[in-house]
């Protein structure tokens, strides 16, 4: 290959988003070049922690990465509103909305990288081991939260953000270190939580939403019939085909749940789910003096993300 | 010279309580963290945070201490084959790549407290900034540039070397301070 | 050849030989890590590793153990601990010819089981053991001997600094690691003990009366040592605690115990403190040197490549971990325990994971081979420090005296490898 570039992930390389991701993703790439360029995946924090993704990206450590902005509160304050529960209702749709919401303001937020792809899972939720049906239930409780936003959620709600890597989770609840957390659907299985956690709550709560970044030197650098190849595959329809296969793969764990006898998935009436969208409002109003303080609008940047979602029918 | 040497001793018992200081209260915050979680079902609020913060600013002056005394863990079987004379000069040039390396990581991180104050960073309970304890780690890596360049220093006018027997992995008694 | 194999086979090169000049062993890797990648990517990039990694290894959460478990090991040295388990052995075992050197090997043990490292257990046995058993007659050879090798149990009773950081490499659960090493180490207690009477039946010094009210008082000052010990590995076991947790909190017991018997003053807490962080501070260092170094060989594909070649060679899996083991024990001639454990387990984990081993399993093996490396020529920590403390004993009648405890050493090794469960029965019944 002419090109030769290093796409560097934290997740395990079995994980549904390198299989289903980010190999069908360099694959494709790979074919529209003619083999031009060629992309070699490094998995696993090999090159690098989780939340120094951005700044690899920046640096050239890799030249493409996958980034979870929430990783580092308070970096990407506009973004973190993503982070924000009960707004996106799937993954996939929500992948392409949240990619043409935020394509524009990555030009502001993330200008020392070129933004590429938008990657949310299918909306996680609330797992633990006591049931809970309304927000007051969690007071009291340790919460071992997906993200910042979801931490301080917790926090409202009178409960204690447990900070654990994901793969520490399970250990966590075991121990009783953490009562709930939160967390997609069929990562509860993966990570073998099931064992700990007998409760859900089948409501669309939050989504974790990362994205794929590449260098700016890299990309200027590429020849024009190979920089059109990479624009090509960092378009809205690609962040919802990348998106697709994680997905559904997250979303079959709530079947599973749901037809598992061990298992009590309670859906919440919609008073309740008026009490949690209530509990929440303090997060988007904090939301919006974040991004005040950066000197943007959030007012219009809001209705901006509620429409994205709307447009593309993924608004909860 | 000898003063300068006297008082750059003097300097790293300095750091070395401050870090010592440092590494009791990270004990403690985590064992009030612990305690608040399991006993009152309430954590300290970014006590996971405070505390890996902390750690690092412990072990960045911890590693300025260390530079002076020379006593980082290293091969010294060839180094004490060697005559007298050819062991400074191995020791020179050991203590010259530590000192190379220190300027290099002291200018990078630099470069991220910059980073980290320009955008915002913060912990994660209490969203207070992080840049304030990047600094603080920082700091201890610029301090090691000078604690370096005092251990050098000494070797190169022949006041001490790098012969300390400093164990690895702990604690033997040495207050062998040699200057 | 390829230029990345190129790159990763000169970066090994230049490693040795800045090692070689005393180059800290941390300081060389780092450097060689930042300079292998810029060979790949460029010099701005690789430099930006400085930025990010450094900071990152020390401040991260999960490592916080290591100082802590440091910190509990030097209050227990300084508040005399030592000095009361050798008291109960010989309370219990001195009646018996060579009773002294039992006691000794029992008080390594016991100081092991609150002490991560091994080093600091020589040292303060060194201090305490070796002037009685020379009072009473022992062979230098005989009582250095059993100390370095006692010495060694510091890293396989939990809980165990080179263990935690094992873990860390390879991200496996430390509760269960440590638990694995209790076995291997009660194992290795009476394995010495018997080596102690069969090696040196002839010149040990015959026992002193056993006296029952001696014996019974001397178990009212270990309390201090069961209680750490049942508290912290306990509550790991039962997982009551996260592991940083229960260093943390067993750091802090160990001080208030001392300052409860008035052993601890401010002046030796300051000191204590300072010294666990030079010694964390040395640990680190190695750390931060891997994780560059890691880099180096993430972006040159060197772990793949390796595993590819010894699984080719086709030996087997026992074949390829013998031969594993031995480079282990090659490289324990240079290199000090913790470096070889940062340094080459990267590098051969994947190996051994994919020929079917237990990771757990595997971090036991390890330890025990690179223990031999401790009292082992011509690099011994151990034998060194019996040395710097003991100046009318020399390093040969040390090796000399250490012999007969690398034989058992070897075939508790052989037994281990034959019998798995032995390391692998108590992590099992956890959760
Ligand atoms: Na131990
Ligand atoms: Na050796």
């Amino acid at each position: 290959a002419d090109v030769e570039l290093r796409l560097s992930h934290w997740v395990p390389p079995t994980h549904p988003i390198q299989t289903l991701g980010i190999e069908p993703w360099v694959e494709s790439i790979k074919q529209a070049s003619n083999g031009r360029i060629n992309i070699t995946i490094f998995p696993a924090q090999q090159l690098g922690a989780a939340p120094d993704h951005y700044d690899m990206a920046r640096d050239g450590i890799a030249d493409i990465t996958y980034t979870n902005p929430g990783y580092q509160a308070g970096r990407f304050p506009i973004y973190s509103l993503a982070e924000i529960p009960f707004h996106a209702s799937n993954g996939k749709q929500a992948a392409k909305a949240l990619h043409n919401w935020y394509a524009p303001l990555a030009e502001i937020e993330m200008s020392d990288v070129k933004f590429c792809l938008i990657n949310p899972h299918d909306p996680g939720t609330l797992h633990s081991k006591t049931q809970v049906k309304v927000p007051s239930d969690i007071s009291g409780m340790n919460v071992r939260p997906a993200h910042a936003t979801m931490a301080r959620f917790v926090n409202l709600l009178g409960g204690a953000s447990v900070q654990v890597p994901a793969p520490e989770a399970r250990e966590a609840l075991a121990k009783g270190t953490a009562d709930a957390i939160t967390f997609p659907w069929n990562s509860i299985y993966i990570f073998g939580i099931d064992s700990e956690t007998k409760f859900h709550l089948d409501m669309p709560f939050y989504i974790s939403s990362q994205m794929l970044l590449l260098n700016k030197g890299m990309y200027d650098g590429l020849a024009p019939e190979d920089r059109q190849v990479i624009d090509d595959h960092c378009t809205p329809d690609w962040s919802q085909k990348f998106s697709t296969g994680w997905a559904d793969n997250e979303y079959s764990g709530r079947q599973k749940m749901i037809d598992s006898p061990d298992h009590t998935v309670y859906t919440p009436t919609d008073d309740e789910i008026g009490q949690w969208r209530e509990a929440s409002k303090p997060l988007i109003e904090a939301w919006k003096e974040d991004v005040k303080a950066k000197g943007q609008d959030p007012e219009k940047i809001y209705a901006d993300y509620v429409s994205a979602l709307k447009e593309l029918d993924s608004l909860f | 010279m000898f003063r300068l040497i006297r008082t750059l001793g003097a300097f790293s018992t300095a750091i070395d309580r401050i870090a010592g200081v440092f590494l009791a209260a990270i004990t403690l915050l985590v064992v009030a963290s612990a305690i608040g979680r399991y006993v009152f079902t309430a954590p300290i609020p970014d006590a996971f945070d405070i505390s890996r913060l902390m750690l690092g600013v412990a072990i960045m002056w911890g590693f300025a201490s260390v530079g002076y005394r020379g006593s980082h863990i290293k091969v010294d079987l060839f180094a004490e084959m060697m005559p007298a004379r050819i062991r400074r000069i191995v020791d020179l040039f050991a203590w010259t790549i530590l000192f190379v390396f220190t300027v290099l990581m002291s200018w990078k991180i630099l470069a991220r407290v910059m980073s980290a104050q320009a955008s915002g960073e913060a912990t994660f309970d209490l969203r207070m900034p992080a840049w304030p304890f990047l600094a603080l780690i920082w700091a201890g890596v610029t301090v090691a540039i000078v604690t370096v360049l005092a251990r050098i220093l000494i070797i190169a006018t022949g006041r001490g070397t790098l012969d300390h027997f400093d164990a690895p992995d702990v604690a033997t008694t040495s207050k062998d301070d040699d200057v | 050849m390829s230029k990345a194999d190129l790159v990763a086979v000169s970066g090994f090169v230049l490693l040795f030989a800045m090692m070689a000049v005393r180059v800290p062993i941390g300081i060389a890797m780092g450097l060689i890590g930042v300079g292998g990648f810029a060979a790949i990517t460029g010099p701005g990039p690789a430099l930006n590793l400085l930025a990010q990694s450094p900071i990152r290894v020390i401040t991260d959460f999960n490592l916080s153990l290591i100082p802590f478990f440091v910190l509990m090991g030097v209050f227990a040295t300084n508040s005399g601990m030592s000095r009361e388990l050798f008291r109960a052995g010989q309370a219990w075992l001195g009646f018996l010819r060579g009773g002294m050197a039992l006691s000794t090997i029992a008080a390594c043990g016991g100081f092991a089981a609150i002490c991560g490292s091994s080093v600091a257990t020589a040292a303060t046995m060194t201090k305490i053991a070796l002037p009685e058993m020379q009072r009473v007659g022992y062979r230098n050879d005989v009582s250095s001997g059993v100390i370095a090798a006692g010495g060694t149990l510091g890293i396989l009773i939990p809980p165990s600094v080179v263990l935690a950081v094992y873990a860390y490499i390879t991200e496996q659960d430390v509760g269960k690691l440590f638990i694995a090493g209790v076995l291997p180490g009660l194992l290795a207690v009476l394995m010495y003990m018997g080596a102690v009477r069969i090696a040196y039946r002839r010149s040990l010094p015959a026992g002193q009366p056993f006296e029952a009210r001696e014996a019974i008082s001397s178990l009212r000052d270990v309390w201090a040592v069961l209680v750490l010990f049942v508290a912290i590995i306990g509550s790991m076991y039962f997982g009551v605690v996260t592991a940083t947790e229960a260093a943390a909190v067993g750091s802090l017991l160990t001080a208030l115990i001392g300052i409860f018997r008035g052993r601890l003053g401010y002046a030796n807490i300051m000191e204590s403190l300072i010294e666990a962080l030079r010694t964390s501070v040395a640990i680190y260092t190695i750390l931060i040197g891997a994780v560059l170094f890691g880099y180096f060989l993430a972006i040159t594909q060197t772990p793949q490549k390796i595993t590819a070649f010894l699984v080719a060679l086709d030996l087997g899996a026992y074949g390829t971990l013998g031969l594993i083991l031995a480079f282990f024990l090659l490289m324990g001639c240079i290199l000090d325990a913790m470096a070889m454990i940062i340094l080459l387990v990267p590098i051969v984990f994947p190996v051994v994971t994919q020929l079917g081993f237990d990771p757990i399993w595997f971090g036991v093996i390890i330890v025990m081979t690179v223990e031999l490396g401790l009292i082992t020529p011509p690099v011994g920590m151990n034998v060194f420090v019996i040395n710097t403390i003991a100046r009318d004993v020399n390093l040969f009648t040390i090796f000399r005296g250490v012999l007969p405890f690398v034989v058992t050493d070897v075939i508790r090794l052989i037994l281990l490898i034959i019998f798995p469960a032995i390391v692998l029965f108590l992590p099992m019944t956890m959760n």
